[in-house]
């Protein structure tokens, strides 16, 4: 398996329990309490650094099971990693636009910064399962 | 979105032609990763028309030797 791939297959075993924890813990206070009172920042800043933390361990040991194919990548791992991106930024525009439309509505801070890490956290994974498709399937680019 | 190519390749068969060069080796060769090689020899994936000159070049065949288009029937 190629160490992007290694990659990706990093960012999906990481992002989904994250997702999960921040869940655990915001969704109860947001089913029992005003949206004003729920306490989402510190929940979702440590569920950003632990992905990034986890992702960067992850890419570690994926880096450290095969040493000699680290650091290897080539123009089909390139073409991609371009495909796979491009498909996830959807997902991370289309949360950019709904919290710009929640600020013009003067929606509460929640919704707006939930908007956005929805959708950074769904292109990502997005991201991910795009890649390990195109690395398992046919893939063309020209 | 992405569609499978038309291109066909006969590097295995050329690999084992010459001295069962494993796939490894031509990898190193050309600058791609083994997993690249594999993609292009199972015709998941077709290289960019440098790395085909150069993979014909490492087997010193003429790049229509290592890979092959189909005719395609002209629309009526």
């Amino acid at each position: 398996m190629a160490f992007l791939e290694k990659s990706n297959w990093v960012v999906l075993f990481v992002a989904v329990p994250t997702f999960l924890v921040y869940v655990a813990m915001v969704v109860p206070e947001v089913l029992s309490k005003p949206i004003a009172d729920v306490s989402w920042v510190q929940p979702m800043f440590f569920t950003i650094v632990g992905f990034i933390v986890a992702n960067v361990l992850g890419n570690v040991v994926a880096a450290a099971s095969n040493p000699s194919e680290a650091d290897k990548s080539d123009q089909r791992d390139k073409e991609i990693d371009q495909f796979g991106e491009r498909v996830g930024n959807w997902l991370i525009i289309a949360g950019s636009i709904t919290a710009l439309v929640l600020a013009m509505t003067r929606a509460d801070q929640f919704w707006i910064a939930n908007a956005i890490f929805l959708g950074g956290l769904a292109g990502a994974l997005l991201s991910s399962v795009t890649k390990i498709a195109a690395y398992h399937g046919p893939f063309q680019r020209w | 979105m992405v569609k499978p190519t038309l291109v066909t390749n006969s590097i295995r068969s050329l690999r084992f032609a010459n001295g069962e060069m494993t796939q490894a080796d031509l990898a190193d060769r050309v600058g791609l990763t083994r997993q690249t090689i594999i993609a292009i020899e199972q015709g998941k994936y077709s290289p960019t028309l440098e790395i085909a000159f150069q993979i014909a070049r490492v087997f010193r065949v003429q790049l229509d030797q290592a890979f092959q288009y189909p005719d395609v029937e002209e629309q009526p």
